[in-house]
């Protein structure tokens, strides 16, 4: 029998020129037989991780095909092409650092090598030479000293591509070889997997041409052959060069090296000298026991503890712990508020060790750490660790000086092709002309599943029976996914004991300064390295900043830490009932807001479900509604069972804490371990399907295997399939329960600023924006209605931030609105400001003086002289001329002693519609009125009513709402139903609009600025809602407003806009 | 953007994305500049029937100067309805506004009356109620003037100018003084190129073609003069003989390369002369230069005497078979990138030069490859793409003696519907030689399978 390897295979990490995804050609290689097939991309291992998990699975399935891990280097001093083999560790090594020397001494996405470069670090490698296209003396004398050099494991690769003159070309070579020590040894050159992959490999050659495929001529291959081929079609094509295919295998034989043996070692920077990680571990847990513990480590702490502890010795894990508790230790050194979260934080060690502030021992916490660790078993712990989102660049910097550039680096993110991007591109190589193509790309909103449906590109006046149409949309639905770049993750750090780049290859990123490694997080996570988050989280920078104004107790202390926030206050629980979260992190949304009420929270974990049932998992899984009922009290809590013999309560200790309704990923994995019998390596599969489900869709490989092992243990099949069905949603949007509880504390910690401070809360929003929900304009509002007196930005009071300034007589301050709410004025020029006004300087003359004339204009625009007594225009008018004047005395002194006085000028009166209107329009907000105050008759003659008024009407009335527009948001799980959030003088009204009413009106619901609402009244409890039946558009109410006085002439046509509404598409 | 689009709610500088999601079947288009600016110039040229002196006002605007014209049309309002109509004609949307001063006609065009003709002195008064960016103003200025709440023209007026200077810069002042007569606007006007004709008239009228060709090269010389002082040459040219009776008889050459020898172009209109019917006499005779372009004269250097020669020799001879065969009929072949054989091969203008890119000598293509393929049976070959051992072309059975092959070369899957591409459509190509040293190049149509018998064809002939 005849044994074949194809050691040059290309995937589409090679990109724009391979065409198969890596476990595609590892499939293809096991089906068609061959020994092994190895990968080679152009300077890079970017795919080889994926690849080996492709072999593996294929392996636990009993195939015995090997996954090669290789590279193809090509050089930039005319060196012919090489293929390399690392043969063990140590070799494999020295490529990773090869490879990492050409890219970090090119730019992003480049890598630069020469043949000096593979001399030093060719030791243990087994190479190929590519052939070029044309074969002359200097390739053959280049051959044989390449052969010297290398010391004999250099071998010719030889393909027969079906061009006219191959046999003649493979003699040739042939002869070449032997003559220069190099034997030949066949290959396909593989490109893709399947000879039915050459139209997306034409496309791929047009894309990276930029040509469009007419024109793309001998750019393009002239036939499919560069696919893998069986072993006996290999042995016939090089019938006549006996021992090509045969040293294929012997080649293949001798490669030793595995991913497997990518042994991970921890860093140990963070442990003293003479001292075990483990011992050092146990001495911060215990210091951090008593930090945490004021009043003495109960039995109950110190079981735990002791537990785990013992877990973390058991697995080897302490120097994870000791660098999560580094970083974090450093971060908290500097006062930069930091919190972790993933299924190793819900730790008692990490809440020793500071890393989280929840404590697991709690009553109803019930947060075993063991049940998280043991799930992931062979895995290293998972923690991502959030920082205030404008000083994590400081941690992440940190981390680079502690640890060393050649020890740490961020993980990559592959960018793959969407929906958007494959439609123009193949569009563009299709010569389809750019307004097609543009069209096309415009038919896609959000997702885009199996192609595009055949209705949405008629929609766009294209007909999509049209054969050019069909084959973009064709190639390009089989070009998503493909992966496009490498970029930089968002945060996620990998750490070693070695030299990083002897592990994975190193490279540029975009950004000065930044290296990141070629390996995303899902090969990190195969390959079991040890990766750490350091995400930036915009809350954490409000809550800080809301700490620093919130007052100290009467003992001195001030709130430092999450943990210092006094716990379960009733009243924090009271005011998120009543939906009033405004600003409150992640409870904040419209869907979070309808829940609460609904919800009740009334202890911490009911804050953790919140967090975690309004998300596409429970909804897809149909949880919402009977967790509810059951909460209600309405429903009985009762536990699915299997059939005798299997325990009857199996899955009550899994769903106690949710009444018996799975919400978490972590009880489907559960379910599926216990209630469904998956194998550990089956559940692993699951969970890795979960975590990348948009990019694979193996998911679907499980839901037989779940569904019809639950039945058979007697679960009714409608549960089963709902389980499986929620495990679909996790998988689009994954969120676990140590997430949750994470993301709770937070939402505890902002309800709390916001209930006890408002003041403070509002203060430390508004300067913490962009972020969250809402814009300033609603931050404002909210905590006026909460009591809390808010002032407009002025010359005289303002810094750059919003602070707070006291009021006689009351507890809460009131939010004096920063010179940063200002639309164009620059920080420098307002802090500027700021040091005169310290230094007495307080006349708009003498402000002329220092300030840019664009600053003084800006603040007299948004009504900031008018602490010093100056309206707008008169500010305007004095600003304008004392500039004009301050640059007469400098550059003309004569002239300025002449025009020193004079005449006053009457300006018209601004009228105070006009006023808001140039509030919205400088500061985005106003505190003198709401602009539909102005035009209350002109709703009122539409009949409708103030959106205060719905608290007092029935459900089911009919009625109308008009407002200002201020959201609109189009779900992806809502089946096209638009929401809409209208604002008026007295509050804000809920619009849901169906999707038909939404098709029949979108102009208008799309583009209006004022919008009147009619249709029916929906209550449940205290959520209110308007299910629109029509529309009636009052945008050109806005341009009245900006009438000089009432009469006056105005331009007419286009309607202003006082803000732009928030649109989610 | 007009009332339409206004209707549908889009909006100037909205985004295209918010737009596309608005009006989803709205056809984005690339804005063009360019194109604008020439479209502008054109209308500026056509507009010199009006007036010698029109000026354009990029992006979307034109002044016509009309002092002392006005009257060929009976008076301003009548030109004005005349100029009206004829912009209508072409379907251009339009705003038109007549005044004293360009500033005042502009600020009427743009935000008063359509149509409307300032009585003399009267813009004042036209444009007081209009708001200030009536004035050209640079956007920034007039939005900060409005914000002051000086919303009209006439409120500006009424301002003392000093403080208004110092405020809006002297520029603000001059464009109101402009408006209102006060101050004076230089417009560049804009002449259109003077066209490249030359004309000749005769006192007494010629009539036997010995004349005509005389005269034919005497106005080629003349025009000529002009082209080589500008450095310029054409590739058409265009004789009109003008008879007494008003009638004028054409006739037009081409040349390959853009030329200027006066005698070279009579002699491409000499032999055409006989054909036309001097009638009683011709008294004029005009020439038109047409695609002119930049040349420079041909300095004939040692190393490029060769090809200067070539050229030079086969130049005439070119233009002499295109002229009698006509155009479109004498090409040259090139190679063009393609793995399809019919399509390696394009046919160009016969003096272009030969692409420094010839055809790869690693993909052999016969001497005289056939416009279509001709079928041979008899085919034995080892399967499944071995090279054929005989086969039987034209009733000719052939063996091979020597062969090579195959070069598989797959179908344009981009020419047809994409359901019906496959790998299996592929022509093998072989080079084969027959005992007799006949080299052949023939084809099977389609990769080999079990128990369908292939189908063979002969493509071309090497040498």
């Amino acid at each position: 029998m005849t044994r074949y390897a194809e050691l040059q295979a290309a995937s589409n990490f090679s990109f724009l020129r391979g065409a198969s995804h890596p476990w595609e050609l590892v499939m293809t290689a096991q089906a068609l037989g061959l020994e092994a097939v190895g990968i080679c991309d152009r300077n890079s291992l970017a795919g080889v991780v994926r690849a080996w998990s492709e072999m593996n699975k294929q392996r636990e399935g009993g195939a015995r095909i090997r996954a090669l891990t290789g590279c193809r280097l090509d050089f930039a001093d005319g060196t012919p092409s090489l293929l390399c083999y690392p043969t063990d560790r140590e070799a494999y090594g020295r490529l990773t650092r090869l490879l990492s020397a050409g890219q970090l001494r090119a730019e992003k996405g480049e890598c630069e090598l020469f043949w000096e470069d593979y001399l030093q670090w060719s030791e243990g490698q087994l190479t190929l030479a590519v052939a070029p296209d044309r074969l002359d003396e200097a390739f053959e004398t280049r051959l044989g000293r390449m052969a010297g050099a290398l010391g004999g494991d250099l071998w010719l690769a030889a393909a027969r591509g079906y061009g006219a003159r191959d046999l003649q070309r493979l003699s040739r070579l042939a002869a070449i070889a032997q003559r220069a020590g190099a034997p030949m040894v066949a290959t396909n050159d593989v490109l893709y997997h399947g000879p039915e992959r050459r139209l997306l490999q034409d496309v791929l050659t047009c894309i990276r041409e930029g040509c469009a495929i007419p024109d793309a001529g001998l750019r393009l291959e002239a036939n499919a052959e560069r696919h893998l081929k069986t072993p006996e079609e290999m042995a016939r094509l090089f019938h006549r060069f006996p021992g090509a295919v045969e040293r294929s295998v012997e080649i293949a034989e001798r490669i030793g090296f595995d991913l497997s043996q990518l042994k991970y070692e921890y860093p140990d920077e963070p442990v003293p000298p003479g001292k075990s990680a483990m011992q050092h571990l146990r001495d911060l847990t215990w210091a951090g026991a008593a930090w945490r513990y004021p009043d003495g480590v109960r039995d109950k702490e110190r079981k735990t503890l002791e537990h785990e502890l013992a877990l973390i010795e058991k697995l080897d894990f302490p120097n994870y712990f000791l660098t999560v508790h580094d970083i974090v230790r450093w971060a908290r050194d500097q006062e930069i508020l930091c919190q972790g979260r993933g299924s190793a934080a819900n730790s008692c060690v990490c809440f020793c060790l500071g890393i989280t502030s929840v404590d697991p021992t709690k009553k109803d916490q019930d947060l075993l750490f063991s049940r998280f660790i043991s799930e992931n078993r062979g895995e290293p712990p998972d923690i991502d660790v959030d920082f205030e989102h404008e000083r994590r660049e400081e941690v992440m910097q940190y981390v680079y000086r502690r640890y060393g550039r050649h020890k740490a680096a961020i993980v990559a993110t592959v960018i793959h092709y969407r929906p958007r991007m494959a439609i123009r591109q193949v569009g563009q190589a299709l010569g389809l002309t750019e307004d097609v193509t543009a069209a096309l790309s415009g038919t896609v909103w959000g997702s885009w599943g199996d192609g595009v449906p055949d209705e949405h590109i008629r929609q766009t006046g294209i007909d999509p029976t049209n054969p050019e149409i069909r084959r973009a949309v064709t190639l390009a639905t089989e070009l998503l996914g493909f992966p496009r770049h490498l970029s930089q993750h968002v945060g996620g750090y990998v750490l070693t004991k070695r030299r990083l780049d002897e592990t994975v290859p190193i490279g540029n990123a975009a950004m000065a300064d930044r290296t990141f490694i070629e390996w995303d997080k899902d090969d990190i996570d195969a390959l079991g390295l040890m990766k750490v988050d350091i995400l930036a989280l915009g809350m954490l920078t409000a809550l800080k900043r809301a700490f620093e104004m919130v007052p100290p107790r009467p003992d001195g202390r001030r709130l430092k830490d999450i943990a210092d926030i006094p716990q379960e206050v009733p009243g924090v629980y009271d005011m998120l009932c009543k939906a009033d979260s405004v600003g409150v992190f992640q409870v904040e949304s419209r869907a979070q807001m309808s829940m609460l009420p609904r919800l009740k929270p009334r202890k911490f974990y009911d804050l953790v479900i919140e967090v975690a049932i309004v998300r596409p998992g429970p909804i897809q899984g149909d949880m919402v509604h009977p967790y509810l009922k059951r909460r209600d009290g309405t429903e009985p809590v009762s536990y699915p069972s299997p059939a005798p013999p299997w325990p009857a309560d199996e899955l009550r200790a899994i769903l106690e804490k949710t009444m018996g309704v799975p919400l978490f990923q972590e009880q489907a994995m559960r379910i599926a371990i216990e209630g469904a019998e998956f194998t550990p390596d089956q559940a692993d599969g699951l969970r890795r399907a979960m975590a990348t489900f948009r990019n694979y869709g193996h998911l679907e490989d499980y839901e037989e295997l779940f569904v019809s092992g639950m039945t058979r243990k007697g679960y009714d099949l409608g549960f089963a399939q709902a389980c499986f069905n929620q495990i679909k949603g996790f998988g689009s949007y994954g969120f676990p329960e140590s997430h949750a509880i994470s993301f709770a504390l937070l939402v505890y910690a902002s309800a709390w600023v916001k209930w006890r401070w408002p003041d403070a809360f509002c203060a430390a929003l508004l300067n913490s924006q962009p972020m969250g929900f809402y814009q300033p304009a609603q931050l404002v509002r909210d905590a006026r209605e909460h009591g809390v007196e808010v002032r407009p930005p002025d010359v005289a009071a303002s810094g750059w931030d919003c602070g707070l300034e006291p009021v006689e007589g009351k507890r809460l301050r009131a939010v004096r609105l920063g010179l940063g709410q200002i639309k164009g004025l620059k920080r420098e020029d307002a802090e500027l400001l700021v040091r005169l006004r310290e230094e007495g300087v307080l006349t708009v003359e003498d402000l002329a003086r220092h300030l840019p004339r664009r600053a003084l204009e800006l603040l007299a625009e948004a009504d900031a002289f008018a602490g010093i007594g100056l309206d707008r225009r008169q500010a305007l008018w004095a600003v304008k001329g004392l500039v004009g004047e301050t640059r007469v005395e400098t550059e003309a002194p004569l002239l300025a002693a002449m025009g020193r006085r004079e005449a006053q000028v009457e300006l018209p009166q601004m009228s105070l519609p006009l006023q808001v209107t140039e509030d919205y329009r400088t500061t985005r907000l106003s505190l003198k009125a709401h602009p539909c105050s102005f035009f209350r008759a002109e709703l009122e003659a539409l009949a409708c009513v103030p959106a205060a008024a719905f608290r007092t009407l029935r459900d089911g009335r009919r009625t109308s709402v008009g407002g200002l527009v201020l959201v609109r948001q189009r779900p992806g799980t809502a089946k096209g139903v638009v929401f809409m959030t209208l604002e008026d003088e007295t509050g804000v009204a809920n619009i849901v609009v169906w999707r038909d009413v939404f098709e029949a009106h979108r102009r208008l619901v799309m583009s209006a600025s004022v919008l009147a609402v009619h249709g029916q009244l929906q209550r449940e409890g205290e959520v209110i809602h308007l299910v629109a039946k029509s529309f009636t558009d009052l945008s050109h109410l806005t341009a009245g407003l900006k009438a000089e006085a009432p009469g006056a002439p105005t331009r007419t046509g286009r309607a202003g806009r006082l803000q732009a509404s928030r649109d989610f598409h | 953007m007009d009332a339409v689009a206004h209707g549908l709610g889009l909006r100037v500088g909205q985004k295209a994305t918010d737009a596309m999601a608005l009006v989803p079947e709205l056809v984005p288009a690339e804005a063009e500049p360019e194109a604008d600016a020439q479209a502008l110039s054109a209308l500026v040229d056509w507009c010199v029937r009006f007036s010698p002196a029109v000026a354009a006002d990029p992006p979307d605007g034109l002044m016509l100067d009309i002092a002392g014209v006005s009257h060929l049309w009976g008076g301003e309002a009548e030109l004005m309805a005349d100029f009206r109509a004829r912009l209508a004609a072409n379907g251009l949307p339009f705003r038109l506004a007549l005044a004293d001063t360009p500033g005042a006609a502009w600020a009427l065009a743009h935000y008063g009356v359509d149509g409307v003709i300032a009585p003399l002195g009267g813009q004042g008064e036209l444009i007081a109620p209009l708001p200030p960016a009536a004035l050209r103003l640079e956007p920034e200025t007039a939005a900060q003037i409005a914000r002051l709440g000086l919303t009209r023209i006439g409120q500006l007026m009424e301002l003392p100018r000093a403080p208004l200077a110092k405020r809006f810069g002297a520029q603000t002042l001059e464009r109101l003084d402009q408006a209102l007569g006060r101050g004076r606007e230089a417009l560049t006007f804009r002449r259109p190129p003077s066209p490249w004709i030359a004309r000749l008239a005769f006192a007494e009228p010629i009539s036997t073609p010995d004349d005509m060709a005389r005269v034919s090269q005497d106005v080629a010389v003349r025009l000529c003069a002009r082209l080589e002082r500008e450095g310029k040459g054409a590739r058409r040219f265009e004789i009109a003989f003008h008879r007494l009776d008003g009638k004028a008889l054409t006739l037009a050459i081409g040349l390959s390369l853009a030329g200027r020898d006066p005698a070279r172009i009579a002699k491409l209109f000499q032999p055409r002369l006989e054909t036309l019917d001097p009638g009683f006499g011709i008294e004029v005779v005009t020439l038109v230069a047409d695609r002119v372009e930049t040349t420079t004269a041909r300095q004939v250097r040692l190393d490029s005497l060769a090809d200067a020669a070539v050229e030079d020799g086969l130049a005439p001879l070119v233009d002499r078979l295109i002229n009698r065969l006509g155009e479109g009929r004498v090409w040259k072949s090139g190679p063009r990138e393609s793995h399809v054989p019919e399509q390696s091969a394009v046919s160009g203008p016969p003096l272009k030069a030969v692409a420094p890119r010839a055809w790869d000598p690693e993909r052999p293509r016969p001497l005289r490859l056939f416009r279509r393929p001709e079928p041979v049976d008899s085919v034995m070959a080892p399967v499944p793409d071995d090279p054929p051992v005989q086969f039987r072309w034209r009733n000719r059975l052939i063996r091979v003696r020597r062969a090579e092959g195959p070069e598989r070369i797959a179908e344009e899957w981009w020419t047809g519907p994409i359901e019906a591409a496959a790998s299996s459509h592929v022509r093998d190509y072989y080079r084969v030689e027959d005992e007799a040293g006949t080299r052949f190049w023939l084809f099977r149509a389609g990769l080999y399978e079990t128990g369908v018998p292939a189908r063979w064809w002969l493509h071309g002939l090497f040498g």
